[in-house]
């Protein structure tokens, strides 16, 4: 897209007979970059100036080119560029409005190219001077408040979206971006919530408004009090809260619809009939061309969103139609998540439109299941940096879910049923799940079945410790849930015993490689302790009597795991080390499974001597628990039903502080001059001038 | 006399809508025994006004609508002009009263009332008085008050009697004025104004009262509400003297002479007679073809409750929709004036109206009385442009914070206040009294709550605002938006929006395929209708005035239909004074339902959210000042959230607040064992029996079925919905918090259901009467049009085919498992129920030829009565006529096994109680009958067909036979359907064709 443009541009410019207007430009530039007050000659220089098609290129590298000394010689003539542009913003000759818009990036660009290294007070004296510099970017905000809210142009409100952006951006680490210290003083938050809570600039202007968003609430995020903080936590005005779910909503189908015409065209052909047989020879290939790049920026929004803000849990659970199927080709070039902010907003047919399609094939969807599938996607593969952060960003959003009671609420309110088609990595192992036949149950069980799914994918030598420690506290949690609000969940838990199990097995055959980089006994903790409460809390939320009896069984089966977990630990504990401790902790949560194993494996070796049966059937093992549970002794732990809340700080910080970073970087990349010097825009304005 | 009167009013006030009837034998006032000349009274204004002298029947004809309420005072005849003046006196006692204009919320001011009967029961003489008495009482005295009311009733004492002669006259007078007014209503209009000045003439006051109203109302507040308020009090007056009716032979003997008809005479007296009630009313109405009769019953609707006449709605609206015009012109005074005073009737009247419109030819349709009448009570013109209204708007607004106060209409808060001048003054006090007087804009009612929402919503921006730098500018501009939504100056569309978008819902759904798709669409649609709520909005069904505000959209679900796609929703109404005026209440946020589960944790909260780190205190104490100012009225609540909300209790609080739940001890263990270092031992067995006794212990529920989505929604406790439900709302913490539900239906015809229900309805008062304990449950039906409508849903119930397809048990072995054993209380009870309901029941099939029963339309409730739903084939229709169901009414053995079995007591009682239901049925066939007859008039319903649908009714009631015979009719019929394998072969046929088992 912004490619063409530019070609376009490039063209226009030498072939056509512009150039002399071209050249006046680069003329007034020049006399701006000259010592003298360009005004002083022509008193009407400011007023040309901004009726002239801005040079984004020769300006910028003009800007980059003064070297220390001469900054201090044009300061005042770069001050006075920047007053005049901060004024052209309010003319009503909209032509202007657009050049000083652009030119206004083109100085905070440039500015800060130069100074890499300098000081944000440099930068800020450069550009406005210190003393005027609070007055000066008052009235910026001022006009771009007022740009945004007003009923003016489309394109010019994302013209402002744009700078803000690139405003937002200049710096790689958000927090020494001094001129955004303004920014938060003159707030623009209420235009933003203005333009998420109308369906139309939603959704012309939302992905931009929703990232500006994000990364403002990154701002100094520890260190002071941003007010952008503080003012998204208490939003609760719906259409606004649901404005934002939209476009995130909207953001992250896109990506899904992506990724699934990806896989469609890989598996594509008369492939497709081979790949349930063949298929694993091609998984490597196509495994490169299926990563679509995610959207860090729109997910690290809604993790704001959720974290921040509590209203927003309910915008999560809001029915939407499901929006992820290719039958509805609205627009021919759909945003590419490589280039966000492009500059077609996406195809917003379902936002805009209020009224729910009628459409019997439409799956209805919300906010939190097209989250999940995203989520599923995004984990398949964690081995770049990006994907292995939005993966991790994931699981802190749905951490931050399960501990919300609301959320809660409506994961397991048993009334709203869907189908959730969670993505699932191709295996050796295993067919790819035939997505249909996926019963209507509570979102809850998604939630679980995405948990599961990830704890058996990923048992590889780069082990995730981190991501798996998230999945396991996400489980942990939502169990305290169902446990204190007696919800007995229609779940096949065997799948997720097994899937824990078969992890508690992999630590152990994978202990020396692991233990050099991580701490797997606190894995192993939380493993055996999510085994503790189905023993000892099994009552309160389990959904049949049988279920508990599985769960012995299973145990049981699998005894040997169990045993030699607890023979590693008692030797890690026995010796001295930095694991002693952790260790010890597990040997002591290992007590009642440990009684179980004690307690039923002669029983059900008896009950076959008896029979004279040498392998026991699953329902005669049943049997045998069934008929010894009364005799057997179980020890009451601590703190089963206890956890740690999510907190960001100090523990997170680090992580999110390095994905702004490379948000930043990304959102920099992509407002790229091409798309601030639309053709379209002028065209627009051509006409009405 | 004036003591009984008062004590009487009083009760009756809160019953009924229209006081005066409801209390049955009022103790007639010794003066009014005048009543014999009540026929002529009735016309009223025409007689009253008449009576004193024929002056002008210009003025009768105006007044003819307004005639019922002047009736009264004809009986006072005796000084027809003096009681004119004689209405200040008790408007000097009154004027303490400001509170008058408050009251005025509804039409029947209470103020007017006072008026009224001031003038009525003063002198009797108030016939005329009444209108005029009120009218002019305003203008130069304060408002009447409370105390009036007192002080006129005991001014009853004085004989008033109506000369019958002059009241027949003015009777058809009326009559031909009412056609003259039903096309000029400006000039009425006009004449009204002209009336006020000339309070001395009778007659034109009488008009005033009704068609008056409008335009007095506006010229001062006061006065319109004292009018209707007379209205209202008169027809009390009215009543009261109907009841004694022999007391005077000589002026039904005028009355005979003047008509020279004997048989008019008897009717007269019949008229007068306490026995005479709305059902005869309509009877008459339908029947007689003297435009004299038909005028005075006209008039004589005004003196019944509400309530009772609404009954009879749909019948006053097929007679106004197919009958001559005489009948039509007899009414629509009536309904005018109705339509005036709610919008709950105006909607009502103008679906009715609609739907039996339908079955009229196109090009005839266009032009018919119905379509007309339909289409200006939805234009909207006949609203009250009453001030008084807005005052009680006020009133109520002020008092909204006690939202719990019983009184439910505005008519009958003033008949509340008329009783008891302390209640009246001490509530109004609060807020009306200050500042009665003000006049307000016609309109001003509607605005009223929006204004105040709208300023309370700004006032939360305000607080935003302040609490960070330079905020909260932009929110307040999108606040507009809402306002034009809710100032809405069309007060019927609100509800007729909600209607609307109920019923597309329903017709879209119709389109998807399976049931689990339909609820899915379901929940979203109602998600988005969620957004918009509350608003003056209300579920007709209900029997309080109430706002709706709030769909919990997760309960909705779908009910089994073949190719139609009803479903059944709950909705949560916060109860108000009037649903008209009472401000709409606050939205509260979704997520607000924190603070009513955490309240306990309040101070725990607050420590927990310095604890998480990164909002920090600053934030939190914003969030406080946001929330407040929100929504003030919950302040409570709002703090508890907002600690809640950032600090996310931690979870040691939790644990500890959920020890109260002593099902798992070991929740409650595991804490315990914090502190004591001992170890605790468990034993695996009890938790393994705990997990199945706790599984044993739950209720009986039904597993979830995507085929039949409905069966476990609706097993499901009622109560336990609605306490799950109200845990689960923003809203439920509210003392007036109530959750209803209600079937939409899309696409079906319920005027037959209508019909049934009224037969029901009937057949059940019947039985009361007689004391025949028998049991049905009629359920409210709303019919929106011909081909939609609304159902009250049977509470605790579950078809008969869920029950089998869920529990795979017989009958009577569920009734075993759901009630506990054969000797148990429970069992015993659950099987009366079901013997009572079933003998009920049956006489209904017989009587109505219910078909179609197949086990999909039966339902049990939790009590063990059957309930029948689903009249879709009665009277004349029955389902693709394959001949199945030839028996009279579904017996199978299964309901024989429930009984006892065939020699049990229980059946035999059973068949008992057919038979004396019968009887008494038969005694009121009349009753029955007539509604039925007139519903046939124009109709082009399936039930209807052919000739013989009401013969063949009253053929079913036997009156010819003896009670010996009647028994053994009931043997037969009973043995015939126990016999009758028809029945069993209709349930396989079902079972085939619709998987109904």
């Amino acid at each position: 897209m912004s490619q063409v443009e530019k070609k376009a541009g490039l063209l226009r410019r030498s072939s056509s007979s512009k150039k002399p207007l071209k050249e006046k430009v680069v003329l007034m530039y020049d006399e701006i970059f000259a010592k003298e007050d360009p005004a002083k000659n022509n008193s009407r220089f400011w007023d040309e100036l901004f009726l002239m098609k801005v040079n984004l290129e020769y300006l910028e590298s003009k800007l980059e080119s003064v070297d220390g000394e001469e900054v201090q010689r044009i300061q005042d003539n770069i001050n006075s560029l920047f007053h005049h542009c901060v004024q052209a913003l309010g003319e009503e000759h909209q032509i202007k409005v657009v050049n000083a818009l652009q030119t206004l990036c083109a100085l905070f660009r440039g500015v800060h190219q130069k100074n890499k290294s300098a000081s944000g007070f440099d930068i800020i004296n450069m550009l406005m001077g210190f003393d005027k510099a609070e007055q000066r970017m008052k009235d910026l905000m001022e006009r771009l408040d007022s740009l945004l809210c007003g009923d003016g142009s489309e394109s010019l409100k994302s013209l402002c979206l744009k700078l803000l952006l690139c405003l937002v951006t200049v710096t790689d680490n958000i927090s020494q971006n001094t001129i955004l210290e303004y920014v938060m003083i003159n707030s623009i938050f209420e235009a933003i919530l203005q333009i998420l809570s109308e369906v139309s600039s939603r959704g012309q202007h939302g992905y931009d408004t929703v990232v500006l968003l994000a990364l403002l609430v990154n701002y100094r995020k520890y260190e002071s009090v941003n007010p952008y903080i503080v003012k998204l936590s208490i939003v609760d005005d719906e259409p606004t809260l649901d404005g934002m779910g939209m476009v995130v909503h909207h953001a992250l189908t896109e990506y899904n619809r992506q990724y699934k015409d990806k896989e469609e065209e890989n598996q594509g052909g008369f492939f497709s009939t081979l790949t349930s047989m063949v298929g694993s020879m091609f998984i490597a290939d196509a495994d490169e061309k299926l990563s679509v790049q995610t959207n860090e920026a729109i997910l690290l929004a809604l993790y704001e969103a959720v974290h921040l803000n509590r209203n927003f849990i309910t915008v999560l659970a809001q029915s939407h139609p499901e929006m992820d199927i290719p039958t509805t080709p609205t627009t021919p070039t759909p945003t590419t998540p490589t280039s966000p902010l492009g500059t077609t907003p996406p195809s917003l047919d379902m936002m805009n439109n209020p009224e729910l399609p009628l459409d019997p094939n439409l799956q209805t969807s919300n906010l939190l299941i097209t989250f999940l599938k995203y989520a599923s996607i995004v984990m398949q593969d964690t081995k770049d940096e990006h994907r292995l952060n939005s993966a991790r960003l994931c699981l802190i959003i749905l951490t931050c879910i399960a501990e919300d009671q609301y959320a809660d609420a409506f994961l397991h309110d048993d009334n709203m049923n869907f189908r959730v088609n969670l993505h699932r990595m191709p295996m050796r192992h295993r067919k790819k799940a035939v997505d249909k036949n996926i019963p209507s149950r509570p979102l809850v069980c998604a939630v679980l079945d995405l948990m599961v799914e990830f704890i058996v994918t990923h048992m590889m030598k780069d082990f995730p410790m981190d991501l798996y420690l998230r999945c396991v506290q996400i489980i942990h949690k939502l169990l305290c849930y169902q446990k204190k609000c007696r919800i007995r969940l229609h779940y096949t838990w065997r799948e997720l015993w097994s899937a824990l199990i078969n992890l508690l097995k992999f630590l152990l055959s994978n202990e020396t490689t692991l233990l050099a980089k991580h701490n797997i006994f606190h894995l192993a903790l939380l493993v055996v302790n999510l085994f503790n409460m189905f023993i000892t809390y099994g009552d309160t939320f389990l959904p049949t009597s049988n279920s508990y009896d599985e769960l012995y069984y299973e145990i049981v089966r699998m005894h040997q795991v169990f045993d030699n977990l607890y023979c590693m630990v008692l030797r890690v504990s026995t010796n001295t080390g930095q694991w002693k401790e952790a260790a010890s902790k597990v040997t002591h949560a290992l007590v009642n499974v440990r009684a179980i194993v004690n307690h039923f494996n002669p029983k059900i070796e008896s009950y076959a001597a008896v029979n004279h049966i040498s392998q026991l059937s699953e329902e005669q093992v049943l049997e045998v628990v069934r008929s010894n549970y009364d005799t057997l002794t179980l020890k009451l732990q601590d703190g089963l039903d206890q956890f740690e809340r999510y907190s960001e700080q100090p523990k997170e910080a680090a992580f999110f502080k390095e994905l702004v970073r490379s948000i930043s970087l990304n959102v920099r990349k992509n407002v790229s001059l091409n798309t601030l010097s639309q053709d379209v825009l002028l065209k627009e304005f051509s006409t009405i001038s | 006399m004036a003591d009984a009167e008062v004590s009487l009013s009083p009760a009756l006030r809160p019953l009924h809508l229209s006081p005066s009837h409801s209390a049955p034998p009022p103790p007639p006032p010794p003066a009014s025994s005048s009543s014999p000349t009540t026929f002529s009274c009735p016309s009223s204004p025409s007689s009253a006004s008449s009576s004193s002298s024929s002056s002008s029947s210009s003025s009768c004809s105006e007044s003819s609508s307004d005639c019922p309420v002047h009736h009264h005072h004809h009986h006072h005849h005796h000084h027809p002009r003096p009681q004119l003046h004689l209405p200040p006196p008790p408007h000097s006692e009154q004027p303490s009263s400001p509170s008058a204009s408050p009251r005025s919320s509804s039409p029947s001011g209470s103020i007017g009332s006072t008026g009224s009967l001031g003038s009525s029961a003063s002198e009797g003489i108030g016939s005329s008085g009444v209108s005029s008495g009120g009218g002019d009482a305003r203008g130069p005295s304060p408002p009447l008050d409370v105390i009036s009311e007192d002080a006129m009733e005991m001014d009853l004492g004085i004989d008033q009697v109506i000369d019958p002669e002059v009241a027949l006259k003015a009777c058809q007078e009326v009559l031909l004025q009412v056609k003259l007014q039903n096309r000029e209503v400006p000039e009425q209009q006009q004449v009204d104004n002209k009336r006020q000045q000339e309070d001395q003439q009778q007659q034109q006051h009488f008009t005033d009262s009704m068609e008056g109203s409008g335009p007095q109302w506006h010229v001062s507040p006061d006065t319109s509400s004292i009018k209707e308020e007379d209205e209202e009090e008169d027809e009390e007056e009215g009543e009261k003297r109907d009841s004694p009716p022999s007391a005077r032979p000589e002026s039904s003997s005028l009355l005979s002479a003047s008509s020279s008809s004997s048989k008019q005479s008897w009717l007269l007296r019949l008229f007068e007679s306490k026995l005479f009630d709305v059902s005869m009313a309509i009877s008459y109405l339908y029947k007689s073809k003297e435009p004299g009769v038909q005028a005075y019953i006209g008039n004589r609707l005004f003196s019944f409750p509400d309530s009772e006449v609404d009954f009879y709605l749909p019948q006053l609206l097929n007679m106004y929709v197919h009958m001559d015009t005489e009948v039509g012109d007899a009414i629509r005074p009536y309904l005018i004036h109705r339509c005036r005073g709610g919008i709950t009737f105006s909607l009502l009247t103008a679906w009715l109206l609609g739907a039996y419109s339908s079955d009229m030819h196109i090009s005839t349709q266009r032009h018919s009385r119905g379509t007309k009448l339909r289409k200006l009570i939805l234009s909207d013109e006949l609203k009250p442009s009453a001030p008084p209204p807005d005052a009680r708007g006020a009133v109520s607004a002020s008092v909204f914070d006690g939202p719990s106060s019983s009184s439910s209409s505005p008519r009958r808060c003033h008949r509340r206040h008329n009783s008891s001048n302390t209640d009246s003054a001490s509530s109004f006090s609060a807020a009306g009294g200050p500042s009665p007087d003000s006049p307000a804009p016609g309109e001003g009612e509607v605005f009223v709550s929006p204004s105040r929402r709208t300023h309370q919503r700004s006032k939360s921006d305000a607080t935003t605002a302040s609490s960070g730098p330079g905020s909260g500018l932009r929110r307040t501009g999108s606040n507009p938006k809402v306002e034009a939504v809710h100032e809405e100056p069309d007060r019927l569309r609100p509800q007729r929006e909600l209607v609307k978008s109920l019923l597309c819902i329903g017709k879209r759904l119709a389109t998807l395929p399976t049931k689990e798709q339909k609820t899915q669409r379901l929940i979203s649609e109602l998600s988005l209708l969620n957004h918009k709520l509350p608003a003056r909005v209300w579920l007709p069904t209900a029997e309080r005035q109430h706002h709706v505000c709030r769909v919990p959209h997760t309960q909705a679900v779908v009910l089994n239909s073949k190719d139609k796609a009803p479903y059944i929703i709950y909705v949560e109404v916060l109860e108000c004074e009037s649903f008209e005026t009472s401000p709409v209440p606050v939205r509260i946020p979704e997520t607000r339902i924190h603070s009513a589960r955490s309240a306990e944790n309040l101070d725990c909260g607050g420590t927990a959210a310095n604890a998480n780190a990164n909002c920090g205190s600053v934030m939190m104490s914003e969030h406080r000042a946001g929330s407040f100012s929100t929504v003030p009225n919950y302040d409570n609540d709002d703090e508890a959230w907002a600690t809640d909300d950032i600090g996310q209790l931690q979870v040691e609080v939790e644990t500890h607040t959920s020890s109260s739940d002593n099902i798992s001890q070991f929740s409650v263990d595991s804490i315990t064992s914090l502190e004591s270092k001992e170890p605790v031992f468990i034993a695996a067995g009890d938790i393994r029996r705990r997990l199945s006794e706790n599984l044993a212990h739950t209720p009986t529920t039904f597993r979830r079925d995507p085929e039949d989505p409905s069966a476990v929604a609706l097993k499901e406790p009622w109560e336990e919905k609605v306490r799950r439900i109200r845990e689960g709302s923003p809203y439920g913490h509210l003392l007036n918090w109530r959750l209803l539900s209600v079937i939409v239906k899309c696409g079906d015809d319920l005027r037959q259901e209508l019909l049934a229900y009224q037969v029901l309805r009937q057949l059940q008062s019947i039985w009361q009467q007689e004391r025949v304990p028998l049991w049905i449950k009629p359920y409210k039906i709303l019919v929106m049009s011909s081909d939609s409508g609304m159902i009250e849903p049977v509470l605790n119930a579950v078809s008969l085919h869920q029950v089998r397809k869920q529990s795979q048990l017989s009958l009577l072995d569920y009734f075993l498992q759901e009630h506990g054993s054969f000797t148990t209380e429970a069992f015993l009870t659950a099987q009366r129920n079901f013997v009572q309901s079933c003998a009920g029941y049956s006489l209904i099939c017989y009587l109505l030829q219910v078909k179609d029963r197949h086990n999909g339309n039966i339902l049990l409730d939790s009590e063990g009565h059957i309930i029948h739903i689903d009249f879709g084939f009665i009277l004349s229709s029955s389902p693709r006529n394959l001949g199945f169901e030839t028996s009279a009414f579904k017996l199978t053995s299964e309901f024989v096994d429930v009984m006892g079995g065939l020699d049990g007591d229980m059946f035999i009682y059973y068949k008992m109680l057919m038979l004396q239901g019968l009887i008494a049925a038969r005694k009121h066939m009349e009753k029955v009958l007539q509604m039925v007859e007139i519903m046939q008039q124009g109709s082009h319903l399936p039930c209807f067909h052919g000739s013989s649908t009401i013969r063949g009714l009253k053929e079913r009631f036997h009156m010819s036979l003896t009670e010996e015979q009647l028994q053994v009719l009931v043997e037969q019929l009973v043995d015939g359907s126990m016999r009758s394998i028809t029945t069993k072969l209709y349930d396989s046929f079902q079972y085939v064709t619709n998987g109904i088992m």
